[in-house]
């Protein structure tokens, strides 16, 4: 077999991180972009590094499959990244690509692991017989209305008992994700209006009607496990992040790796215990269900520490690398990349490494840039970037697809997270520290269709780093 | 003897039924080719014009020789008379019509809901008849409700018969008068078929409408057919006993309809006058062949060339046998032997000449007693209908152990809910009762006791367990659904295009998808790509619960119809199966349930005589074990034309069972998938009161092709979508296929009468 050519059908700044990726290993890349991203960052390297063949197609649409796979066998790519987003966790697209006439390596896990932990339901199944905690509620979707009601009574009873002051229940749709179809109903009473309601928007939005029902939990911490698997059944973790703090929609916006720091924040639990747990369960779970690539497992810790599975995230994730930051493989200086060893996994190659070879230094912190009006609820800015710059230091990184050099207009169509920093420091102080330091020096100007100029976020991720960690 | 006449008769007119007669002869041979009727017909018309030029001897003469040469022509025309021949006689504007029969069979009549072209449609004549008897001398006479089809002296708008789906509907309005009154009706059928158009009340669904009604009208009917053209026939045609004129046809589709089917003839193209002979001669159509195939259950002499306006022996010939047939029918009921045996003895008359004088004064208003026993002879009778018409493998001893099977079976289900279940019932609620009233009277006692309690050691409440009436859980369909059967036509790497891409935008669907998870449905659009039936089989009902019966039943070629054995031979090896229904027991998340399916693969989903009796058999089935009965409709294409009217039978004969089934308190859910046309939808699957179609169906009663040739109109592409079905009222809902099953369960759990085994 000749040289590997990864066709990454994604945009922004993991297409650029795995632009870098392939370039470190080795292999050929391809990019996909469409009109609106003409002169993103990423295109631009792309056709500036063509040598011998076609390193940037046009494409209508990220999101349309076939398109996607006719690309691949025009530029006779034999592995396709889908970055996070689009096809990321569909694992139709990753059958197809596997099952096909000319099959692609689908870097990422196989198939029918991402059917079986992309479906919420199936993996609260499966940590229960795990004996791994899941927050309590239907284990199942439901479709009736009496079993529903039996749920939520049962649930309200359950919170009464713990001495909850307001307990509430939550009800989504089970086909959902991101926010999507999910109400809190803190009465018995309005549950069975909600229900329908719920269970309409679920069939018309997701096409099965199937519901499911939480406890709401309130005050808690949203944690996250990395792990690494081969196909070898090699099972890693580089440790945990804390993504607590989060936009209105339930986006993350600074995200800290460790999990929790009981050197500078106090805990009402041991937090060492409880991120041990956690990544325990993670192992367990990731072993279990056969798990071999790059991998995610979210949590949440409520306040009396008793950790909840929340799902699995079966792609690389936004915030890798903060645990790649504090992960030192057999004492050397420089992180690994977990975008690179995605790769390398997928197209089948062992870990290399074992758990012992991991010692974990520092504490990393992550924040998105995004120009959106964060008094306003998050609202997304649009507008032409004119001036975007930012202070190079060693213990800081930028990724960005908006040029330092020219003009970037936000497309509309996409996501408006522009840039993502990344901080290192050799403790939880000095990283929150180097965190302001680096945006005192991060400038960005630009003008909106009326002449404004541009709003971001970085005031807000500035107030918000002293939060990180803090229960 | 001659000059006599000469002088007495009008030569005009003389030569005006001349005339008419070589009309009338060109009418049957079709051409005026034949025997140079055309020349001979100018002759007459020379003549005519020519009255008062010629001698009046010579004029006689050369009438004389027309008449003698006309006499010739018809006695040659009597000798070989076909069945196409027959088909043009019935057509004939010459022939005797309802209006001709009103008034000449009945005494008096009085028609209701119409004058000519007053009237909601002219093509449907009702009326209320006085018909008499003498017996010694003595005039009796009987009050009926007479409804046919007229088909009018050329009238545009009586529409050559056609009924329309609201004539229909009068038809059936004018039947329930009948019974409400309680005196028999008379039907009269003179209709090349129904109009196929699907306004409301909707062809296919009137029709079917009508068949369910009469299978339990309480008033003894009798029909007579001079021209009984499928469904619309069946419109009026469930009766007691079915009578046919001798030069009559009673066929399932128009000669020429079936030419163009079997000759593959392109729209607009003409279908070649042999291929019509040859067809009309295989489909059995004449009297005499349905006589023998017990599509109709006696034949009325007519003239040799058949009757017209004028035949007034036949007429008195008519009035004599419908009497009597509706005396036979009345007197099936009746108790007494010597009834029966004088219906015997008038029976063994048969074809004497006509009496003058009835024996005996029969009333024919009917006691309860004996309107259960008509209906119980009604059902009896149609159930009989084309039994011998298929194959079944008879052997003494499987035979023997089916019966027993049966027998035991229905003990059993007999014992256990119909005796049983409402013994049950009652104790049950004897019990509750007596509980509740219990219960009032000890809260009292206890209630201040219970008050200072809970104020001493306050406790949350915990909810009381909700338990949910009887009937078995639902799993989560997440299980199965990854380890389900996939359609054969996933296997393929490619793409296809969604017929609704240019208007929803959809993205081309990869086939492993389409046809695997996707269950054939476009996420984006939800339109329906037709899967194969066995898709159906192993994802719409429980895994290893499919178990099928009656397949011993086998589709053979009843008629003798040329060259359709290979045909039907091929289908058999290709599907595998013997008839294009497949019957079975089956389990939808643990409920039991009997389905009848019909599917595409084997002549197109076309019902004939095997299908029809493995559906009565169905029926029998679900009615004695308590289930709920479910036809599936994959695609059906409607009666099969190679069976002739063994086939057209099978609509009332079905509706019959239905009703049969419906009215001991089942549930009959029909889902019609892809493209459901016809008779079959006109009877047996129109008639249920629970109709579904998948999203993508087509349901009517003919195609765009039939209705823009039968009514010249051209319908919109989407005229039989299941939206339309909706919106016109004719099916109760639209399901999508992937949520059959539990569409399907829902409808189980909720709809349905009280005696169904799980309620």
């Amino acid at each position: 077999m000749g040289k590997e050519r990864v066709l990454i059908a994604n945009r922004g700044e993991i297409a650029l991180r795995i632009i870098q990726a392939c370039k470190d290993l080795g292999l050929d890349y391809v990019v996909l972009y469409t009109k609106e991203d003409e002169f993103s960052l990423h295109v631009r390297n792309a056709q500036q590094e063509e040598n011998g063949f076609k390193k940037a197609y046009r494409v209508a649409n990220y999101k349309d499959p076939n398109e996607v796979f006719s690309v691949a066998d025009e530029a006779e790519c034999t592995a396709i990244h889908p970055g996070y987003g689009f096809f990321s966790e569909n694992y139709g697209f990753a059958r197809r690509a596997a099952m096909r006439n000319r099959p692609l390596t689908f870097i990422g896990p196989k198939w029918e692991v991402i059917r079986d932990l992309g479906s919420k339901i199936n993996t609260k199944r499966l940590a229960k017989d795990l004996n791994v905690p899941v927050i309590p509620g239907s284990d199942g979707s439901i479709y009736n209305e009496l079993e529903a009601e039996e749920v939520a009574e049962e649930l309200f009873f359950l919170q009464k008992e713990q001495g909850i002051q307001h307990p509430s229940i939550l009800v989504k749709a089970s086909a959902g994700g991101g926010g999507m179809g999910i109400e809190e109903v803190s009465h018995l009473d309005a549950f069975r209006r909600t229900y329908r309601r719920i269970q309409n928007y679920a069939k018309r939005q997701f096409g099965d009607e199937g519901v499911l029902i939480e406890q709401c939990l309130r005050d808690y911490q949203h944690l996250e496990v990395q792990l690494l698997c081969s196909s070898y059944g090699e099972v890693v973790h580089f440790g945990t992040r804390n993504c607590t703090i989060q936009s209105a929609g339930r986006q993350k916006r600074v995200e800290v790796a460790p999990g929790f720091d009981p050197a500078v924040c106090e805990y009402p639990f041991d937090a060492r215990a409880v991120l041990d747990r956690i990544v325990k369960y993670s192992v367990r779970l990731a072993k279990h269900a056969g798990y071999d690539n790059i991998g995610t497992w979210e949590w949440i810790v409520s306040r009396d520490g008793s950790p909840y599975l929340m799902e699995v995230n079966t792609r690389i994730q936004v915030e890798n690398e903060i645990s790649a930051c504090i992960s030192r493989l057999n004492g050397s200086n420089e992180p690994p990349n977990l975008i690179r060893d995605q790769i390398r996994v997928a197209l089948g190659d062992r870990l290399g490494f074992t758990q012992k070879d991991i010692s974990f230094e520092g504490t990393s912190i992550e924040m998105r840039i995004v120009a959106e009006d964060t008094k306003r609820g998050f609202a997304p800015w649009c507008g032409t970037i004119t001036r975007f710059d930012y202070p190079d230091e060693p213990w800081a990184r930028l990724y960005s697809h908006v040029p330092r050099d020219t003009p970037y207009k936000i497309p509309t169509e996409y996501d408006p997270n522009f840039a993502l920093a990344i901080i290192w420091g050799q403790d939880t102080e000095q990283a929150k520290e180097r965190a302001r330091q680096f945006q005192n020096g991060t400038i960005i100007e630009g003008k909106g269709a009326s002449g404004e100029s541009i709003i971001t976020n970085l005031e807000y991720l500035y107030d918000r780093i002293d939060d990180v960690l803090q229960f | 003897m001659r000059t006599d006449k000469v002088h007495m008769a009008d030569s005009g007119k003389l030569l005006s039924q001349l005339a008419d007669r070589i009309s009338y002869l060109i009418d049957i041979k079709g051409n005026s080719e034949w025997s140079n009727v055309g020349d001979l017909l100018g002759r007459v018309q020379g003549l005519r014009q020519s009255l008062f030029e010629i001698k009046e001897a010579d004029l006689f003469e050369e009438i004389d020789r027309i008449e003698d040469r006309v006499s010739f022509l018809e006695d040659r025309v009597a000798e070989k008379l076909g069945p196409a021949e027959i088909v043009n006689i019935v057509r004939s504007p010459q022939r005797f019509t309802l209006m001709d029969i009103l008034e000449n069979v009945y005494d008096s009549y009085t028609e209701l809901g119409g004058e000519g072209d007053c009237n909601i449609d002219p093509a449907i004549v009702v009326a209320r008849a006085t018909i008499s008897r003498r017996v010694k001398n003595k005039l009796y006479s009987h009050q009926v409700m007479v409804i046919g089809h007229e088909k009018g002296r050329g009238e545009e708008y009586r529409n050559g018969g056609c009924a329309r789906p609201w004539g229909n509907d009068k038809a059936l309005r004018y039947m329930r008068v009948a019974e409400t009154e309680g005196i028999p009706i008379h039907f009269y059928i003179f209709t090349p078929g129904s109009y196929p158009i699907e306004d409301y009340p909707g062809a296919a669904q009137q029709i079917a409408r009508n068949l369910y009604v009469m299978a339990k009208l309480k008033v003894p009917m009798v029909s007579f057919i001079s021209e009984g053209g499928s469904g619309g026939a069946e419109a009026i045609g469930v009766s007691g006993l079915r009578l046919m004129g001798s030069r009559s046809y009673y066929s399932v589709i128009s000669p020429e309809g079936a030419a163009a089917i079997e000759g593959k003839i392109r729209e607009g193209e003409k279908v070649p006058r042999e291929l019509v002979k040859h067809c009309a001669a295989q489909l059995k159509i004449t009297a005499e062949d349905n006589l023998k195939l017990g599509t109709v259950d006696r034949i009325i002499e007519e003239p040799p060339l058949g009757a017209r306006r004028d035949d007034f022996p036949f007429f008195h010939r008519l009035r004599y046998e419908m009497l009597r047939a509706t005396d036979e029918v009345v007197l099936k009921t009746k108790n007494f032997r010597a009834f029966r045996a004088y219906a015997l003895k008038r029976r063994e008359e048969e074809g004497k000449e006509v009496p003058e004088d009835f024996d005996l004064f029969i009333g024919w208003s009917l006691t309860d007693l004996e309107i259960e026993r008509l209906l119980e002879f009604r059902l009896k009778k149609y159930m009989e209908l084309g039994k011998g018409y298929f194959l079944e493998n008879r052997n003494i001893l499987t035979e023997g152990i089916r019966k027993t099977k049966i027998f035991a079976s229905k003990t059993y289900y007999d014992l256990r809910y119909g005796l049983l279940r409402p013994h049950h019932r009652n104790v049950q609620k004897v019990i509750e009762e007596v509980s509740s009233e219990g219960s009032v009277f000890l809260r009292k006692v206890t209630e201040p006791v219970r008050a200072a309690y809970d104020f001493v050691f306050p406790q949350p409440e915990r909810p009381g367990k909700i338990v949910r009436s009887e009937g078995p859980e639902r799993k989560s369909i997440f299980a199965e659904e990854w380890e389900s059967y996939v359609s054969p036509l996933a296997n393929e790497d490619c793409t296809v295009t969604c017929p609704n891409a240019s208007k929803y935008g959809c993205l081309d669907l990869w086939v492993p998808d389409l046809y695997g998870e996707f269950c054939g449905v476009c996420p984006n659009c939800g339109h329906h790509f037709p899967l194969e039936y066995q898709w159906y089989l192993e994802n719409l009902f429980d895994k290893n619960s499919v178990h099928e019966f009656n397949d011993h039943i086998a589709s053979c070629n009843p008629l003798g119809f040329q060259g359709y054995n290979v045909r039907l031979k091929k289908d058999i090896k290709r599907t595998g199966r013997n008839s294009s229904m497949i019957t079975f027991d089956a389990e939808v998340w643990g409920l039991r349930l009997v389905v009848a399916m019909l599917f595409s693969n084997f002549r197109g989903g076309t019902v004939g005589t095997a299908e029809g009796e493995k559906f009565v058999r169905a029926c029998d089935v679900a009615g004695t074990t308590r289930r709920p009965l479910l036809a599936y409709i994959h695609s059906t294409g409607g009666i099969r034309i190679h069976e002739g009217t063994l086939g057209v039978v099978q609509m009332p004969k079905c509706t019959l069972a239905v009703r049969e089934y419906n009215d001991n308190g089942g549930l009959y859910i029909v889902v019609y998938d892809n493209n459901s046309y016809a008779g079959p939808v006109a009877s047996f699957l129109g008639c249920s009161l629970y109709q579904f179609g998948m999203r993508s169906s087509r349901i009517g009663f003919a195609g765009p092709r039939v209705i823009r040739e039968t009514t010249g109109q051209d319908v919109p592409p989407d005229y039989h979508s299941a939206k339309n079905a909706l919106r016109r009222g004719h099916i109760q809902g639209i399901w999508d296929r992937r949520e059959f099953k539990k569409n399907l369960h829902d409808a189980l759990m909720t709809l349905g009468g009280p005696n169904l085994y799980y309620k």
